[in-house]
């Protein structure tokens, strides 16, 4: 009887060393492996500090969207002279690529500061050639949603369609493959998951949020209720 | 009942109300794809908000009175029963 309780720590002591083994095999595996590495993000750009691209609240009417890039096209319809859709890597090496940091605002109440790079809607529709009576950009997305913008507030400023944010490639949750840059805009006009830019002459479209009482010109110095 | 009890009855009763609907309103507007097929579409997320911003100010007032009419009731009284004596 003695023996056998003598004979315990022993038996604990071989046991412990054959699981530190096995954990220690194991991490050593793991550490030599760069298959399925996370993305590395940026969290400073220029002295901007930035926020994690895991800081946004899923807050879509769907839920996240999963796109399929062999069979995703992008499409510009409406009031143009070349109706075109692209491919996701035409979108991607036909124009030109910019960066900018860009502070999302929500109308929750929280906001993210980001590192957006992508291509400039002008750019896209500059090849389109917009009809003189094209008034308004009608962004669809993947899910549904739909928002619009004025021709003139994405020809004025460099409106990007991001393709990554802090360096790395959106993310299904956060629009992949491409969502809006509207800045100084409210965040329901951040349209992810763009599959279609439509331009229209009806000024009085009104796009998913807009047409539930929110606010159609968006702009951040204005309460997100109303006109 | 006295008209004292009465007050604070009111106003724990009034902050109670509050505080639920602006529970309910704050996840109106975080978790509107539930709460809006719940409400049978009545408490959509714009109406969350607009009710849950206004909300605020009614909130802190009642907080406020929640928190400082008895004492300063109390502060009140001891003042007049020093005076009468």
């Amino acid at each position: 009887m003695k023996k056998a309780i003598a004979g315990r720590p022993i038996l604990l002591v071989a046991l412990s060393m054959v699981l530190v083994a096995i954990i220690a095999f194991g991490v050593n595996t793991d550490c030599c492996q760069t298959e399925g590495l996370a993305p590395v993000e940026v969290r400073e750009y220029e002295g901007v500090d930035l926020s994690s691209i895991n800081a946004f609240r899923e807050n879509s009417i769907k839920g996240p969207q999963e796109i399929d890039v062999e069979s995703y096209t992008l499409r510009i319809t409406g009031l143009v002279t070349n109706s075109t859709s692209y491919t996701y890597d035409e979108v991607l090496n036909r124009y030109q690529h910019y960066k900018k940091v860009v502070t999302l605002d929500c109308v929750e109440g929280w906001s993210v500061t980001i590192l957006w790079e992508g291509v400039l809607v002008r750019d896209l529709l500059a090849e389109a050639e917009p009809l003189e009576n094209a008034e308004v950009i009608i962004f669809h997305a993947y899910d549904g949603y739909t928002t619009s913008l004025p021709i003139d507030y994405v020809m004025d400023n460099d409106i990007l369609m991001a393709y990554k944010m802090n360096d790395v490639i959106l993310p299904p949750e956060r629009g992949f493959p491409f969502q809006l840059v509207a800045e100084s805009k409210w965040g329901y006009k951040w349209i992810k998951w763009i599959t279609e830019i439509e331009l229209s002459d009806d000024a009085s479209y009104r796009g998913y949020w807009e047409s539930r009482g929110y606010s159609n010109s968006a702009d951040l110095d204005e309460s997100f209720f109303g006109d | 009942m006295t008209n004292q009890l009465l007050v604070r009855r009111t106003i724990h009763w009034l902050l109670t109300v509050v505080v639920i609907i602006y529970l309910i309103t704050g996840f109106g507007i975080t978790q509107y794809r539930i709460v809006e097929p719940l409400t049978f579409g009545l408490l959509t997320k714009n109406l969350a908000h607009i009710i849950h911003m206004n909300l605020e100010i009614p909130f802190i007032i009642l907080v406020v009175l929640h928190l400082w009419l008895l004492p300063l009731l109390k502060r009140f009284k001891l003042k007049q029963l020093s005076r009468n004596n």
